[in-house]
């Protein structure tokens, strides 16, 4: 499988911005890019600390304050 | 009420069991966060009511699960208790523990939390009950450094658990905590950060005595169980009724298909293979006299759940029989079809069965790629609403 | 920063030598009085197994106490079982006495095995979670009083698993037990307005409700939503979803009782338990009127029940009528089911007892 991109890490980041959260799912098909990869992305982003988890019943991601 | 007083709890200190109104009470007098957990507990015997609110976003950085965020609703009244966060600590395959890490642990709780835990969770993990905001990155810092890390929840792989398996029971015919083992350290991005529409449990029994009620709370359900007959030892089971069992009353007559007939002449246990459905009844209650056969594998059961949304469903047969040796590839790769398809049809907060139901297990079958056998159902459908495409 | 990642300790390292020696090598088994096993490995070996009830929500101290006999004992190694029970594991025969003498001087009952009534597995309560109807570790401890001869004992004709769940969450998962103890809502959610416009979806608030209940408020100038009561059955998805819908209830919230499941293939499938009493009111600290109901059943079935007879095997062979005959429990309305898979319990024979 590819690797993750600085690329894709600003495009999730770009997209995280448009909204107030979002689902792994709906940030892979809103940026086209492949889920397994953002999926990576994702949680590269969450050990950098740049977003974080929250849970409404179900859980989703944002970017952090 | 005097300040610190608990008359209604301290009811619960009378009797023989154990009390766990007792065990926050030796934290209390040393711990003002377990002081106030008692002071809170003591008010919601008095009100009927529960003092705690819906969790806040906590967490550790780089994970987005294993954290449960607490807070009380009378934080003036109790403010050493005012943020009560839980940490689940993913237990070792059996809850097997030598003492030394168990020291460790007790430590570092005592260290940076209440001093309170559960040994264990429901779902397998060890919780550490309450602790502040600020605590829960140094806390989890020390734990890694013991070599422990945290389990699931939210809408991420929960905490992977079992029964004792071939660590200490005969009937075992599969290596229960090396799956548990193997599969955890497969899947701790799964487990550590939720991207699912909802939960997803797996627990493993080493054999359909389903110590670990696998069925009835796994989406993932795998049971030990074999291919070929008993292994029966006729000397053992002549000892057996010479000490005076009842066997064809507990034994023989029990059997739920017929599959044994005791034949008092010859003095045998005869057994036809060909009916037993591998219940266990017989090896159970004759443990010296008969085991489980020698080609062993899995049955893999799938959508065991509680009740919420749609009512509680038991895990339903996948696959009859599935080999089960490391690096246990077959499993994993099911298991990443499940939950891709899932994650792409699933609505927030399905469960896996949830979503079966709702588009039915005919599809499912077709996109996970696997062939409908008898072995799934009870009995095929009476009704004659098919959708011939 | 911490590392991530690393995954739980191999049980590898956990396991005492006779166990590592012995691993899956296990020939065959005896239960040498209640609480004490012996497994007897192919190779002679034995491995006696001492089992100990335990309340489950511990201090640091108690498991500091449990170490301290496993150092003794136990060459530093012990185990927890699924039902939250503590188990001293020894090649030598001669410490089991040891160690029961241990528990005898920290109050910890020997048992739970064979045909007994083992830990009750149970959930957070008010304890911990916001969501509970009532509380779980008040109840357990409550009952396993009345029951503890049961535990320390095997004189039931099989054993009888019982959990308690403090909502219908059911983080327990206790719908498959012989007994079950789960906490119910009486009272539809009362909605806080001003809080569901600061900390709630509105449309994810109306998508989790199972029976359509809630719908947008029809004052279009507040931005909230209005339950229809008669619609409500006090399930709390909402308020999962919602924090400003709490369902908690002094008055209207209590526990319900269910009996008759089971998880074990042993002899007859899997089944779920069954309602037999559809609400009893919170009566903290001991909740009498449960206790009681508990006791009763499981005194009723030791009565009556055929030697390895599971509580569900036994209701299935004399049928639920007898059931609630015998046990003087009220049959009523709302033990017929009415929702999703209702009629599957309807009976479509004309075989049945009086
Ligand atoms: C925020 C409040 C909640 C708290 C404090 C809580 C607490 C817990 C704990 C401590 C466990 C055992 C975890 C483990 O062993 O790893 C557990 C398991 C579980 N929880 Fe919750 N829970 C909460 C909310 C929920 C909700 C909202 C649901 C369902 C909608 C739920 C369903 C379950 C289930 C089904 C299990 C596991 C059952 C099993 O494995 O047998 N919980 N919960
Ligand atoms: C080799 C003998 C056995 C071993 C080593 C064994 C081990 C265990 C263990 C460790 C537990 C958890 C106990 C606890 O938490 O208190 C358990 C529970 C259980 N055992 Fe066994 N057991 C044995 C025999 C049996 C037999 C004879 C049956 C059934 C006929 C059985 C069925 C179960 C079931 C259904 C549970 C509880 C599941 C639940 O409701 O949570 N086991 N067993
Ligand atoms: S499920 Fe079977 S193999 Fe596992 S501990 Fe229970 S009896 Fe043994
Ligand atoms: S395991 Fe069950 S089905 Fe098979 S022979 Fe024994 S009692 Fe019969
Ligand atoms: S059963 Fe309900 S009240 Fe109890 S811990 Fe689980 S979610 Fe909370
Ligand atoms: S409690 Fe359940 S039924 Fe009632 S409004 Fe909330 S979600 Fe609907």
């Amino acid at each position: 499988m590819a690797e993750v991109t600085e690329e894709l890490k600003q495009k999730v980041i770009d997209y995280l911005k448009t909204v107030t959260k979002a689902k792994n799912k709906e940030v892979a098909r809103e940026i086209g890019e492949d889920k397994h990869l953002v999926d990576k992305a994702i949680a590269e982003l969450g050990k950098e600390g740049k977003i974080e988890y929250l849970y409404l019943g179900a859980s989703f991601i944002k970017l952090k304050e | 009420m005097a300040d610190g007083e608990t008359p209604l709890l301290d009811e619960l200190e009378k009797g023989p069991w154990p009390s766990y109104v007792k065990e926050i009470k030796r934290m209390a007098s040393k711990n003002a966060a377990s002081k106030d957990l008692l002071g809170i507990q003591e008010l919601s015997y008095k009100d009927k009511v529960t003092h705690w609110k819906h969790g806040g976003i906590v967490g550790v950085t780089g994970y987005g699960a294993g954290v449960i965020g607490r807070y009380t609703d009378m934080p003036d009244k109790f403010p050493n208790a005012a943020a009560f966060h839980t940490l689940r600590i993913n237990q070792p395959a059996g809850w097997f523990y030598n003492t030394k890490s168990l020291r460790t642990i007790c430590d570092i709780w005592e260290k940076y939390g209440s001093g309170m835990t559960n040994f264990h969770g429901s779902t397998g993990d060890i919780i550490l009950l309450g602790t502040t905001t600020e605590n829960l990155q140094p806390c989890f810092d020390a734990l890694t450094d013991a070599g422990f890390d945290l389990g699931g929840s939210g809408s991420a792989l929960r905490t992977i658990s079992g029964c004792v398996g071939k660590a200490r029971c005969e009937w075992s015919s599969i290596d229960t905590l090396d799956i548990i083992y193997n599969l955890t350290m497969e899947f701790q991005d799964e487990i550590h950060r939720p991207r699912w529409p909802y939960k997803f449990k797996i627990k493993t029994s080493g054999c359909p005595n389903d110590c670990s009620a696998a069925i009835a709370r796994a989406d993932f359900t795998i049971i030990g169980t074999w291919k070929d007959g008993l292994r029966i030892d006729q000397e053992k089971v002549r000892e057996y009724v010479d000490k005076g069992m009842d066997i064809n009353g507990l034994i023989v007559n029990k059997c739920p298909t017929y599959a044994l007939e005791w034949d008092g002449k010859s003095r045998e246990l005869k057994f036809y293979e060909d009916d037993c459905v591998r219940c266990m009844h017989c090896i159970n209650k004759m443990p010296k006299a008969i085991r489980p056969g020698v080609d062993t594998g899995a049955t893999i059961l799938i959508g065991g759940k509680a009740p919420i949304i749609k009512g509680a469903y038991l895990s339903w047969v996948l696959i009859p029989f599935m080999k089960m040796e490391p690096p246990y590839d077959e499993v994993k790769d099911l298991l990443r079809k499940i939950w891709d398809w899932w994650d792409e049809n699933g609505r927030t907060r399905e469960r896996l069965a949830e979503l079966i139901e709702r588009v039915g297990l005919k599809t499912f079958l077709k996109e996970i790629g696997l062939k409908p056998v008898p072995q799934m159902v009870y009995k095929p459908r009476a009704n004659p609403y098919v959708f011939l495409k | 920063m911490g590392r991530t990642d690393i995954g739980p300790p191999n049980y590898q390292d956990m396991l005492p030598d006779v166990i590592k020696k012995n691993y899956g090598k296990w020939k065959y088994h005896e239960i040498q009085r209640p609480g004490v096993l012996k497994h007897v490995s192919e190779s002679g070996d034995e491995l006696y197994t001492v089992r100990v009830g335990s309340p489950r929500l511990v201090s640091i101290d108690f498991i500091r106490d449990l170490c301290d006999v496993a150092d003794k004992y136990c060459d530093g190694y012990l185990r927890f079982t699924s039902r939250y029970n503590v188990e001293f594991l020894t090649d030598k025969k001669e410490n089991v006495q040891g160690i029961i003498a241990e528990m005898e001087r920290l109050g910890l009952p020997v048992g739970g095995t064979g045909n007994s009534v083992s830990n009750i597995v149970h959930t957070q309560g008010w304890i911990h979670c916001h969501s509970a109807a009532t509380d779980a570790s008040g109840i357990v401890k409550a009952i396993m009083d009345e029951l503890y001869d049961y535990f320390t004992s095997m004189k039931l004709p099989a054993y009888v698993r019982i959990a308690v769940a403090c909502c219908i969450n059911m983080c327990g998962a206790v719908h498959c037990s012989d007994l079950a103890i789960v906490g119910v809502h009486t009272k539809p959610p009362k909605i806080d307005h001003e809080k569901v416009l600061a900390q709630c979806e509105i449309p994810t608030t109306i998508q989790s409700c199972p029976t359509g209940a809630i719908r947008r408020h029809p004052d279009t100038n507040i931005k909230s939503v209005v339950v229809r009561e008669d619609l409500c059955m006090y399930c709390a998805n909402c308020y999962t979803v919602c924090p400003a819908m709490p369902l908690a209830d002094p008055i209207g919230d209590g526990v319900a009782i269910y009996a008759g499941g089971k998880v074990s293939n042993a002899r007859k499938p899997p089944m779920f338990s069954r309602m037999v009493v559809p609400y009893l009111p919170n009566n903290p600290p001991r909740w009498p009127e449960v206790v009681d109901v508990i006791k009763k059943i499981v005194e009723v079935y030791a009565n009556h029940a055929k030697r390895y007879e599971r509580m569900g095997e036994w209701i299935e062979r004399i049928g639920w009528e007898k059931f609630f005959k015998l046990t003087d429990i009220p049959f009523t309305e709302h033990h017929i089911d009415d929702f999703t898979h209702a009629v599957e319990t309807y009976r479509t024979t004309t075989q049945f007892k009086w």
